[in-house]
C-alpha cells in the first residue's frame, strides 16, 4: 500500500501516481537519485522521512512557533481555529497568533482551522488574505490536507510547527 | 491453411523443432490460456490461435505442407515491430496486489516504411449534420472544410458525402475523385433544416463506405454532429460494431456543448476511430483537415491488439497514447486500435494488476499481439507477438520508472482525476466533485496548463454552488486533458 503524502489516499503498490489528487510519487525529472552512505543517508533519511498522519482519540497538539520559546499545547477539536483576536467583533480564535506579532506577519482574523478526520487532522486555508503554506506548498482555500507529526506550517510569514503527543 | 502466419512463433519454439517439442511447447500455452483456467478474454483470443496452429504442427503431414507453403513468406519483411516497457523490472514479494504499467509501442520497420511512395489510398465517407442547429457559420465553416478535403485528395482516392438531420441524403454517392468542381458544388448545397438523428446518416454513410471497401485502402468515415441523437444510440452503436467487422472506422467530432460525448467515445472505440472536441466553428476546418491528412499517413491499417493476462493477472485498462489519445474499451478482445501512420509509432499504456506474489522467481505473466493491415504491400493480419516477463525478488533495489511511462501516466491521471470528479458530480457527492475539481487545478497548474487549471477551478466552484458542471467546461477539460496526451515528450523533438 502507497499512502499519499498529500491527501493520505490509500493507493496499490506501484503506482507512479495519487489515484485521487495526482500527486507524483517519483521525482517527476527521472534522474537517476545519488546513493547516499553512512553518515549522510542517516541524515538524510532523519530529513526526509514523513511523520505519521495518524492522529488517535488521545492525541494531543503541540505547536512550536518559530523564535517562540514554550511550545503550546491545544486540545484537538472538530474544528480548531487558528488567526487573530478581534475585539471589534468579539472574534477569538482558539489559536490567537496576536501575541506572536501575527499581524505584523500577516496573519489574517480568520486565517486557517485544524479538522479533525477519521484518525487524522486535516489543515485547511480559509482564504486568508496572504495563504497558509503547508511544508513549504501553498494551499488551496478550502481545500483540507492531511497533517503529519513535525509539519512546517506557514501562516502569512508567522512559521510554526506542529507535532502530535 | 494460412500460410502468411507464422504458427511457431505462437509456441515460441524454432520451425525445426520436433514433434515431441510441439507438443510439450503446445502443452504449456493451452495451461496458459486454456478459457477453463484463464477467464480473461484476451486468454480466449489466444488460445483459439494456438488451438488452430497446433491443428496443423501438431499433425506431420499437415505441418510438411504448412512449411512448404511457408518457404513463400521466408524473405518477408519485419513490416512493423512491437516493443513493450514495464513501469517495473522487478517486483518485491509483497502479500498485496500490485499494479503494473506496461506501454506498447508499434513502430513501422524503417526499410518498409521507407518504400512508400505516396500517401495512403483513403475511401473517406464524410457524415456531415445540417440539423437547424448547424445553420449559420458552424455549417458554413463545415462545408470550407468539406471542399478543402476534396482539394485535398487525389483521383486515386474515393470520396462520399451524406448530409443529415432527422433523415440523410447521399449528395455525393461514393466515386473516385475526379470531377472536383461538381463535387465541390454539392458541399454548397447543404442547408440547415430539421433534428439530429445521427443512425440515418451514420447508415448511408457506412452504406456509401462499403462500395469500395478494399484492403489496400483506408476505409474511414468521418462523422460531424452538434446534437444529441435522440432514442437511435444503440442502434448506432449496432451498426458501428457492424462496420468494424468489415474493416471500416469511425472519426466522431463534435462542435458546441450539447453533443453526447461519451457516446461519440464509444463509436470511434469500438471501430478504432477517434472522437475529439471541436469547441469553436473556426476550429472546424483545421480539425477535419487535420484528420483527413494522418488518414493519408496510414502505413497499416485496422489493427488489433490482443492482451492476454495470466490467470491470475488482472487487464484493468487500456489507453491509447499516440498518434490521438484515445480510451479504448477492453472488451471485446481483440481491441480495435485504430491505424499506424508511417512517421510516428502508434503506442498504448496497458495497467495490470498483478496478484500478490510470495516467492522470489520469474515470470511470464502477459501476452499481447498485434496484428494490422499493410497497406503497400497489401499483407493482410501482418502479426507480432511479445510475452511479457518480469522478476519478482525479495527487497528489489529501487528504480526509476521509464520516463515515457512516467510521463504518459502522469497525463493520464489528470484524464482521469477529470473523470472522477465527473463521476461525483453525477453521484450527487458535491463535497467530493468540489475536492477532486480542485485537486485537478492543483495538478494542472503544477503543470504549466494555466487555462485548463482556471476551468477546473470555475467548475468547482460552479459545482460547490450549484451541484452541476456547465457542459461547456465539462467537454473542455475531459478532452483538454485528453490532449495534453499528444503533447511531445519532454526532450523528444517535436514532429
Amino acid at each position: 500500500m502507497k499512502i499519499c503524502p498529500y491527501c493520505a489516499h490509500a493507493n496499490r503498490e506501484g503506482e507512479l501516481f495519487c489515484e485521487e489528487c495526482g500527486h507524483p510519487f517519483v521525482n517527476q525529472q527521472g534522474v537517476a537519485t545519488t546513493q547516499l552512505v553512512g553518515e549522510d543517508r542517516a541524515v538524510y533519511e532523519q530529513r526526509m522521512a514523513w511523520g505519521t498522519a495518524r492522529f488517535d482519540s488521545q492525541s494531543s497538539i503541540l505547536i512550536r512557533i518559530q523564535n517562540q520559546a514554550d511550545p503550546i499545547k491545544l486540545a484537538p477539536k472538530d474544528e480548531l481555529m487558528l488567526g487573530r483576536a478581534d475585539v471589534r467583533s468579539e472574534w477569538m480564535p482558539d489559536l490567537d497568533m496576536s501575541s506572536f506579532g501575527g499581524a505584523e506577519l500577516g496573519v489574517s482574523r480568520r486565517h486557517a482551522a485544524i479538522r479533525r478526520g477519521e484518525n487524522t487532522l486535516m489543515l485547511v486555508d480559509l482564504g486568508s488574505a496572504n495563504g497558509t503554506h503547508l511544508n513549504g506548498q501553498r494551499l488551496t482555500p478550502d481545500q483540507p490536507r492531511v497533517l503529519r507529526d513535525g509539519d512546517e506550517i506557514r501562516m502569512g510569514k508567522l512559521v510554526f510547527h506542529i507535532y502530535f503527543k | 491453411m494460412d500460410a502468411s502466419r507464422n504458427l511457431y512463433a505462437i509456441f515460441g519454439i524454432p520451425p525445426d523443432a520436433t514433434q515431441e517439442d510441439i507438443r510439450e511447447a503446445y502443452r504449456v500455452a493451452a495451461r496458459r490460456f486454456h478459457p477453463d483456467a484463464n477467464p480473461n478474454e484476451g486468454a480466449d483470443v489466444q488460445f483459439r490461435d494456438i488451438a488452430s496452429a497446433y491443428e496443423v504442427l501438431g499433425n506431420p503431414l499437415l505441418r510438411a505442407e504448412y512449411d512448404a507453403a511457408r518457404r513463400r513468406y521466408q524473405n518477408e519483411p519485419n513490416y512493423f515491430s512491437l516493443r513493450v516497457t514495464p513501469s517495473k523490472r522487478v517486483l518485491s514479494v509483497l502479500d498485496e496486489p500490485q499494479v503494473i504499467y506496461l506501454l506498447a509501442e508499434i513502430t513501422p520497420m524503417r526499410q518498409s516504411a521507407q518504400d512508400r511512395k505516396q500517401d495512403a489510398r483513403l475511401n473517406l465517407t464524410l457524415v456531415l449534420d445540417r440539423s437547424t442547429s448547424m445553420k449559420g457559420d458552424r455549417l458554413d465553416k463545415v462545408k470550407i472544410a468539406a471542399q478543402q478535403i476534396i482539394d485535398q485528395l487525389t483521383t486515386d482516392d474515393i470520396l462520399s458525402l451524406v448530409s443529415f438531420s432527422d433523415r440523410a441524403d447521399v449528395l455525393i454517392p461514393a466515386a473516385r475523385v475526379t470531377d472536383k468542381t461538381s463535387m465541390r458544388a454539392m458541399v454548397n448545397m447543404m442547408r440547415a433544416d430539421g433534428g439530429t438523428e445521427i443512425f440515418h446518416g451514420l447508415l448511408a454513410g457506412v452504406k456509401e463506405c462499403e462500395r469500395y471497401l478494399g484492403s489496400q485502402l483506408v476505409n474511414h468515415v468521418i462523422l460531424l454532429t452538434d446534437g444529441r441523437t435522440f432514442g437511435d444510440e444503440e442502434k448506432c452503436l449496432e451498426l458501428a460494431e457492424q462496420a468494424a467487422d468489415k474493416g471500416i472506422a469511425i472519426s466522431a467530432m463534435g462542435i458546441g456543448d450539447e453533443w453526447n460525448d461519451v457516446f461519440l467515445d464509444a463509436l470511434a472505440s469500438t471501430t478504432g476511430g477517434s472522437s475529439s472536441f471541436i469547441n469553436s466553428p473556426a476550429a472546424v476546418v483545421r480539425f477535419l483537415n487535420d484528420r483527413v491528412r494522418s488518414l493519408g499517413a496510414a502505413f497499416a491499417e485496422r489493427l488489433h491488439m490482443s492482451v492476454a493476462p495470466d490467470s491470475d493477472v488482472n487487464l484493468e485498462s487500456v489507453f491509447k497514447l499516440m498518434p490521438t489519445p484515445q480510451p479504448v474499451d477492453i472488451r471485446p478482445q481483440p481491441i480495435p486500435i485504430g491505424a499506424l501512420e508511417y512517421n510516428r509509432p502508434l503506442s498504448v499504456l496497458v495497467q495490470l494488476q498483478m496478484p500478490p506474489s510470495s516467492k522470489p522467481g520469474f515470470r511470464t505473466f502477459v501476452r499481447l499481439d498485434v496484428t494490422g493491415d499493410v497497406l503497400a504491400a497489401d499483407r493482410q493480419k501482418y502479426k507480432v507477438l511479445s510475452d511479457i516477463s518480469i522478476e519478482i525478488a525479495q527487497n528489489p533495489a529501487p528504480e526509476e520508472p521509464p520516463l515515457a511511462i512516467l510521463d504518459a501516466l502522469g497525463k493520464l491521471t489528470l484524464y482521469r482525476m477529470q473523470q472522477k470528479a465527473e463521476d461525483s458530480v453525477t453521484r450527487g457527492n458535491v463535497i467530493e466533485a468540489t475536492r477532486r475539481l480542485e485537486n485537478l487545478a492543483t495538478r494542472l497548474l503544477a503543470v504549466g496548463q494555466e487555462d485548463l487549471a482556471q476551468m477546473a477551478m470555475v467548475e468547482a466552484r460552479r459545482v460547490s454552488k450549484t451541484s452541476a458542471l456547465s457542459e461547456e467546461g465539462r467537454k473542455t477539460l475531459k478532452f483538454g486533458t485528453r490532449m495534453l496526451l499528444a503533447l511531445p515528450q519532454p526532450g523528444e523533438e517535436s514532429r
